[in-house]
């Protein structure tokens, strides 16, 4: 079932356009990772059961997310010429009322979340789902949706990740053709260069340089390799790209290796994503029976096939060199480039790397044009960038926005603020090595250029938010826990540096820092910084370089005055119940896992400073929030409620 | 030979041949630039960070590690401007936390201008390599690259890594070549020959067998050794193979007063 012309390829997206669009109902639950970790195979295995018991006739299937992880379990449902309608955390019991509804071909208010009456897939143009469902708020009005940009999402959360038809529907494929069919290589890489795209995997080297570096090295064989071995914490654009829309990735790179002269792409996915690599894994199989990879694609005299490899957890093999190496088998350690990948890569080949979200946009770039893409985006910056934001923000999940887009908007006007009434201190963006940016910079637009200028990076798009509860000596503390934890070991400042940075951020928070600590870790965080060998290194230093620049009195406050504001840091604090607050529930003193809280039932209680180990546990289940952290140092309140 | 260039160090010309190490070019000249992991027969890695330099003109601008640097036309650097001074200050600092044992490491510190040590690490009384192991990979690299043993590697990551035998058990490839100890820039490697045995101290003392000369009796080298070497020189005389250093000596030198030839060995 090779697919060679436009008819034919027309003839699948017919195909997929009526599992989209079907003449009966069509119900689909978000699966992905999120979705499942938020119930989702509990909410599908019970439509399933429903839609059986019932013998209803529905087009009864799955979709990636949508990136609202807060919101999920997701589940869309299209009633005939209808719009397709959100309905947002679903739980079972939802589930058989949501039916009941549909049958009566209406849709449950309280529960619908939004509807979608028209999507622009991008690749595939606007897409009409249906009108009508006035009571239903369309998503444009939703917040978290009305300021994004999806361009790289185009599809995600709609679309069945492991149907290639439905890919095929929203435009997929379609600008493979083009590229092979109607373009040299010459001219796909000459779009790529005018669109402005940059790697989006963090250091922002043009794309279309990278190809052309690569395409103009003399070689028999080339590699393409995808870079997908997301490691930050709290990130996870690229998982949800892979598990979403799989075949944008696999078209992007087929599109590269044909500009380049490869024949033989990878893809380098973490061990720790399985359905990612269940879903590339049955995405590349099925674009090999279509025949948009394999021998002579479309009919032309380009093959190109695509394997998988999987990434054993290091960190550091994100870095492309120690990618190469690790694919190679060998040990995952960076080497000095030069060589670069695009003259000695894989095997000693020209080699060109790029990240998920880079080859997610090659097919858009290919059917827009290069001059649609471009003026997306900020100056030197075109393009969406998808980030994850994460922490102490309302919203939480992945957000596509035009790059040049002020954080504030991003935390405020898309993330809905903090939590819980508590005022937002500071973001971190681009993962364990990202700096931390206080709100007063918060209008600083979010492009490569100018969170370089403040002392971050974009690093893949990770942003966590902090609020008053963020201790900032504990963050860094943590950050640079895990690069020295994820460092490779080859290059002493890295590996030393970082151990002792690491060590001096411990001590400080067990209140046993000494004046000269911020000093030290200025001057050994600038050398890590300047001599390190690869990024992993250069960029390691960048959290606590970040915090003492921007929020030094919290250091002062622990080394000095041995004190911890945010009221985070174990050494530096009691917990205390308030005696006028507690009713003597004991639920405090059942949950102490250390049995350090005294009391009677109905009587108040207290807690016995000498055993406890500062878990937090009693806070947390304590119904009347009776029990409070305080400083040790703040005497008036120890001696109030010490009891 | 390649094309030549002209590069600046420390304002005085030099030739180099283009894309050699600026490190090697500087070793050449007589230049002062510390470094540990270089050596001549592998190709540079930039591990140890210690043969900083500034580039002044080309690229990458700025500090930098003088073994990665290519020379090109026009490329200027200078060995010791205040940064680099800064920078190996540091990294020296961080050697010796690291590696209280070395007394290279020691001397280089005091040379280049540590002077507030702070409290050293107590060295572990079991760690095989004595305290002075600074990771830079060249025995690991000999083994492999040269060699073509690969008895040893790097064990776990960051600065929880070893090397060692994979295990740490004895190694089963291991030729007892010794190539390891001779590269090793801090001598932390201890092997010893007793009588008929080389005992590879450090490598989890895996042990290899000596041969005895057969004309005079003395044990000189590992019997893996010279299977090994003769795999790889095959013109390697049948005659002396059996033979110590001294005995070689004798034998080979009344061969080439016989047949006036010179045997060069590579």
């Amino acid at each position: 079932m090779k697919v060679i012309s436009i008819e034919a390829l027309n003839r699948i997206k017919e195909k997929g356009l009526k599992k989209l669009f079907p003449d009966k109902l069509r119900i689909a639950v978000g699966f992905a990772t999120c979705g499942i970790a938020a119930g989702g195979d509990k909410i599908f295995a019970e439509f399933e059961k429903i839609i059986e018991e019932r013998g209803m006739q529905v087009y009864f299937t799955q979709v990636g997310c949508i990136g609202y992880c807060k919101e999920e379990p997701l589940v869309n449902v299209t009633l005939h010429g209808k719009p397709l309608v959100i309905f947002n955390q679903v739980n079972k019991e939802d589930v058989p009322k949501i039916i009941d509804g549909l049958l009566k071909d209406e849709i449950l208010g309280e529960k619908a979340f939004c509807k979608i009456e028209k999507w622009d897939h991008v690749t595939g143009g606007e897409i009409f789902y249906g009108e009508g469902f006035s009571h239903i708020t369309n998503y444009t009005e939703i917040p978290y949706f009305k300021h994004q940009k999806k361009i790289v999402l185009r599809n995600a959360g709609l679309i069945n990740p492991e149907d290639i038809e439905e890919y095929v529907a929203v435009g997929g494929y379609f600008s493979l053709f083009k590229a092979v069919r109607e373009l040299t290589p010459e001219e796909v890489i000459n779009e790529v260069k005018q669109s402005g795209l940059r790697g989006r995997g963090g250091a922002g080297f043009p794309t279309g340089l990278k190809w052309e570096l690569t395409k103009k090295e003399k070689s028999e064989v080339k590699y393409v390799i995808c870079n997908a071995d997301e490691g930050d914490p709290g990130a996870y654009m690229n998982r949800n790209e892979m598990e979403s829309d799989p075949h944008m990735i696999i078209e992007g790179m087929t599109i590269g290796g044909y500009s380049i002269g490869a024949t033989k792409g990878y893809i380098y996915v973490r061990a720790e994503y399985p359905l990612a690599i269940k879903r590339l894994k049955k995405a590349i199989s099925d674009a090999k029976k279509y025949g948009f990879l394999g021998k002579n694609i479309f009919g032309t005299e380009f093959s190109f096939d695509i394997s998988l490899v999987k990434g054993a957890g290091a960190f550091v093999c994100g870095e492309e060199t120690a990618l190469i190496a690790s694919i190679e088998g060998r040990l995952g350690m960076p080497s000095p480039r030069p060589p670069f990948p695009s003259q000695e890569g894989l095997w000693g080949k020209p080699t060109n790397i790029n990240n998920v979200e880079t080859w997610s946009n090659i097919p858009v770039i290919i059917k827009k044009g290069s001059s649609w893409f471009s003026k997306i985006g900020a100056e030197k910056n075109s393009g969406t960038k998808v980030f994850s934001l994460v922490g102490k923000v309302k919203n939480i999940g992945l957000v596509e926005v035009s790059l040049g887009t002020p954080l504030r908007k991003i935390v405020y006007d898309i993330g809905g603020g903090g939590t819980k009434g508590k005022s937002i201190k500071a973001v971190q963006t681009g993962g364990p090595s990202g700096g931390c940016i206080p709100t007063r910079l918060f209008d600083t637009p979010v492009d490569y250029e100018h969170l370089k200028e403040i002392g971050s990076i974009m690093g893949s798009g990770g942003i966590v938010v902090m609020d008053e509860d963020t201790c900032m000596v504990n963050i860094a503390k943590y950050f640079t826990e895990f690069t020295q934890h994820e460092s490779c070991g080859k290059c002493v400042p890295c590996r030393e540096g970082l151990k002792e940075a690491s060590q001096i951020l411990s001590a400080i928070t067990e209140g046993k820092g000494e004046e000269d600590n911020i000093k030290r870790l200025k001057e050994i965080g600038e050398t890590i910084k300047v001599t390190s060998l690869c990024g992993l290194g250069q960029t390691a230093p960048n959290p606590v370089l970040t915090t003492i620049r921007y929020f030094e009195n919290e250091y002062e406050d622990h080394i000095i005055r041995k004190e911890c504001k945010a009221k985070v840091c174990k050494n530096l604090i009691n917990f205390y119940i308030i005696p006028e607050k507690c009713v003597g529930c004991m639920a405090c003193s059942e949950k102490c896992p250390v049995g350090a809280i005294n009391g009677e039932v109905k009587l108040v209680h207290t807690i016995d400073q000498e055993k406890c180990i500062k878990c937090g546990t009693c806070e947390a289940v304590c119904p009347l929030e009776a029990i409070i952290r305080v400083s040790k140092q703040s005497k008036n309140i120890s001696k109030t409620y010490s009891g | 030979m390649g094309e030549l260039v002209k590069i600046k160090i420390n304002n005085n010309i030099y030739e180099a041949e283009k894309g050699e190490p600026v490190l090697k070019v500087a070793k050449r000249e007589g230049i002062d630039i510390p470094s540990l992991c270089y050596h001549e027969t592998l190709k540079p890695q930039g591990a140890c960070r210690l043969c900083l330099v500034e580039v002044i003109e080309g690229k990458p601008r700025g500090i930098t590690t003088s073994c990665t640097l290519l020379s090109v036309n026009g490329l200027e650097v200078m060995t010791d401007t205040p940064e680099v001074q800064k920078h190996r200050k540091i990294i020296l600092e961080f050697y010796l936390a690291q590696a209280p044992g070395s007394q290279e490491i020691k001397r280089l510190a005091e040379k280049y201008g540590v002077t507030e040590v702070k409290p050293s690490k107590e060295i572990d009384p079991n760690d095989p390599l004595g305290g002075k192991c600074i990771l830079c990979g060249l025995c690991v690299r000999v083994c492999d690259e040269i060699m073509g043993v690969n008895a040893i590697s790097y064990i776990g990551r960051g600065n929880y890594t070893k090397i060692n035998t994979p295990y740490f058990e004895k190694s089963e490839v291991c030729i007892g070549c010794k190539a390891c100890a001779d590269v090793c820039p801090t001598s932390a490697i201890q092997i010893e020959d007793i009588n008929d045995k080389r005992v590879m101290k450090s490598w989890s003392k895996t042990e290899a067998r000596l041969k005895r000369c057969e004309r005079c009796g003395k044990y000189f080298a590992p019997n893996l050794l010279i299977k090994h070497t003769c795999k790889i020189y095959d013109e390697l005389d049948k005659e002396v193979k059996n033979l110590c250093p001294d005995c070689r000596r004798k034998v080979l030198s009344k061969k080439v007063f016989i047949s006036k030839k010179r045997i060069i060995i590579k």
